[in-house]
């Protein structure tokens, strides 16, 4: 068990998130089944009401999500100065058996939330409001979601115990361990490398050609694929380290935050991609959307290449 | 989300607030009054917090202790020789301390032994070494005292020397010699300096015998292996390394907060009612006004957008005023009454400026636990407002 003031902090917040999305959800299962936009009903009136206030709710939550996502990575870090044995937030997620799944929930959740406002959004432009019935549908699966990263996030911070001894990041993300996470390390460098240049060329691609399903799945294979390329490649060059490669050390302050600005910039660039797909918005809001993602994605790219290329200019060698 | 931030809105929300000047300010000031109040028990832990950590930095690394019986016992001096063959220790230093009680104030002093010509463990008292003779001082019992022992010596008309009454009942008289400051107010208030000699005499030790013992290790890394390796020599000894420590205060200062917090959770609920009661009531003036803005064409949505803005803008200008005090009262006025929360009620207690340590850290935590909370308290008051007819509420 572990009740640091931060901790608390975010189980405060998360309360009142779970309060807040239960009226959501109480509401949303209403307006998914008698929500008729052709009806003059009473009923059919109120719920256009009450469509305003789940929407508002989820707004907020989404709204305080983001940052309270830095904040408990932030968290983390400073837990495992506490936790024998983590040196950074890696440490922290590996002391229970909840923490990568938490972290995996929680992501998924900011994907799901962000995608959500968007449909909302295009929702309301248009007079007929299409989208009405499927955004809360899809509100009523977050909202497990949500419940979901609530319990575990509760259920992890009460089973870390402090005098327990965790892994370091050193030996979690190496080449030598036995976990799931030492497989990616058998992928070929350059094979990685070819990849990971090789989606961000057809995103460009597929950008130009203005296929928009296409463009998605690029995006959405370029996640993962970056994910994999920072942990085996680019985070060597940021540690300048060949044998370091957490993907939490530089979250902190000895390499000036840029964990942040990566993911920052992953999650944005590859949102505005993925969405494209799944909302059929008006091709300006689309080209718009590409460009959004373009952008971000071409930062990433940048942001990460500019390590190995310093490296190699100041050094003389590769890692 | 997308929609880019309306000035106009703003300036509205803004002036919605000014006319609605009591009810504005009731709320602010007791939302200051809450970030002030958190913020300022946050900025003095971690300061107090900064403080321990600089004085745990300058502890050795390793203590060792012998335990009898399950409690702390005088340790052998010849254990130091063992300690020294073990590799990477760089030195090992066999200390005498203690606390003594003075019944007359009802105070404890840390009474601490050196030897002039061996060691230093601390860089503190090389400084006395260097300040005082103590050759001399072996030959005329006599210490040197912290500051605020010779205030506490002085109130009973101990000016020139001490009487400690030893175990076996009888008095020992020792002269204070002179006053020193230490590095760090916190650990030298209370203490008191004197030889080894005279100190084992006090506290009816055997010669060859010590309180404990500190061992330096020239590697940092090293130290758990070392402390590992006198365990394995001697099994009934209690090794702590500064590490179990740092952590054991970071417990602490966390306990301790974390308890004002749990504290202060009720607070914030009540304050989440007040103003969710608050944000209910509507005057008359109010419900014309949302009626006028419907009927020229205001959206539900731009009525919620601008409700937001207002919380929005009253709590931010709070909270950021709330800080703004803590910081003054914190660190320019010392922070009293609340700092006596976490450094205790002791007579000897330590005076010692609370260092400015500015953690963005802080920051964002008090943030997370106001502004959130307040916006969450106006969600469906603004709801119900933003809700209501044109046409009843003109009427």
């Amino acid at each position: 068990m572990i009740l640091t003031p931060e901790v608390l902090a975010i189980f405060i917040l998360n309360t009142i998130f779970a309060f807040f999305a239960t009226i959501a959800f109480v509401l949303s299962v209403k307006i998914f089944l008698h929500w008729n936009i052709k009806s003059v009903s009473q009923s059919q009136y109120k719920l256009e009401k009450q469509s305003y206030l789940s929407a508002t709710i989820i707004k907020y939550i989404f709204a305080i999500k983001v940052p309270l996502f830095l904040f408990f990575i932030f968290t983390l870090d400073k837990i495992s100065k506490v936790i024998t044995g983590a040196m950074c937030g890696a440490g922290v997620v590996d002391a229970t058996p909840y923490g990568t799944y938490l972290l995996i929930l929680k992501v998924i959740n900011l994907y799901v939330f962000a995608y959500w406002l968007m449909l909302n959004s295009v929702d309301m432009k248009n007079e007929e409001q299409p989208y009405t019935k499927l955004k809360f549908g899809i509100y009523i699966i977050a909202f497990f979601l949500l419940m979901g990263e609530l319990v575990l996030e509760g259920v992890m911070f009460n089973s870390i115990d402090i005098d327990k001894m965790v892994s370091c990041c050193g030996t979690i993300y190496s080449s030598t361990a036995s976990s799931y996470i030492s497989n990616i390390f058998s992928i070929d460098t350059g094979m990685l490398l070819f990849l990971f240049y090789g989606t961000y060329v057809l995103i460009m691609l597929f950008a130009l050609l203005k296929n928009k399903y296409l463009f998605s799945i690029a995006n959405l294979f370029f996640i993962i694929i970056s994910i994999i390329a920072i942990i085996v490649f680019f985070g060597t060059y940021i540690y300048q380290l060949p044998t370091h490669h957490c993907p939490f050390c530089f979250l902190q302050k000895d390499y000036y935050y840029v964990g942040y600005l990566i993911y920052i910039f992953l999650f944005l660039g590859t949102f505005y991609g993925v969405i494209v797909a799944f909302i059929d918005a008006k091709k300006e809001q689309m080209q718009r959307d590409t460009k959004i993602s373009l952008v971000f994605n071409t930062l990433l790219v940048l942001l990460l290449s500019a390590y190995p290329l310093i490296y190699y200019i100041k050094n003389g060698v590769w890692l | 989300m997308r929609s880019k931030i309306n000035f106009y809105l703003i300036e509205y929300a803004l002036n919605a607030l000014l006319r609605e000047k009591y009810k504005s300010f009731f709320i602010m000031s007791i939302f200051t009054l809450l970030t002030f109040l958190l913020t300022s028990v946050f900025f003095i832990t971690n300061s107090i917090k900064y403080e321990l950590q600089s004085t745990v930095d300058t502890l050795p690394q390793i203590i060792v202790q012998k335990i009898k019986a399950g409690r702390h016992y005088d340790i052998d001096e010849s254990v130091v020789d063992d300690v020294l063959d073990i590799a990477g220790v760089d030195d090992a230093v066999a200390r005498v301390w203690g606390y003594y009680y003075f019944e007359n104030a009802g105070v404890n002093f840390s009474i601490v032994g050196i030897d002039a010509y061996e060691k230093q463990y601390k860089k503190s008292f090389e400084n006395i070494i260097e300040d005082f003779d103590f050759a001399t001082l072996e030959q005329t019992p006599s210490m040197v005292v912290g500051r605020g022992v010779k205030e506490i010596m002085k109130q009973s008309y101990y000016d020139e020397y001490f009487n400690f009454i030893k175990p076996d009942g009888s008095l020992k008289r020792v002269d204070v010699a002179g006053v020193f400051d230490g590095q760090t107010q916190l650990e030298s208030n209370d203490m008191i300096v004197m030889p080894k000699e005279t100190l084992k005499e006090i506290f009816g030790m055997d010669e060859m015998q010590a309180t404990d013992i500190v061992v330096k290790v020239k590697n940092p890394q090293e130290v758990s292996t070392v402390a590992a390796k006198i365990k394995l020599i001697y099994p009934d000894t209690r090794i702590i390394t500064t590490q179990d420590l740092q952590i054991s205060y970071q417990n602490i200062f966390d306990y301790k907060s974390g308890i004002f917090l749990a504290l202060f959770v009720i607070a914030i609920f009540t304050f989440f009612i007040i103003i969710y009661d608050k944000a209910s009531g509507l005057s008359s003036e109010e419900k014309r006004e949302i009626g006028i803005l419907k009927a020229i064409g205001w959206k539900i949505d731009d009525i919620l957008k601008e409700k937001f803005y207002e919380a929005f803008i009253l709590s931010l200008f709070a909270y950021l005023l709330g800080v703004i005090l803590a910081l003054l009262y914190v660190y320019l006025f010392q922070a009293p009454i609340l700092r006596d929360i976490f450094v205790g009620y002791s007579q000897l207690k330590t005076s010692f400026e609370l260092p400015f340590i500015f953690d963005l850290h802080t920051l964002f935590l008090v943030f997370f636990l106001s502004v959130p909370v307040y916006v969450a308290a106006i969600i469906i008051p603004s709801w119900k407002i933003a809700t209501l007819e044109a046409d009843e509420v003109i009427r």
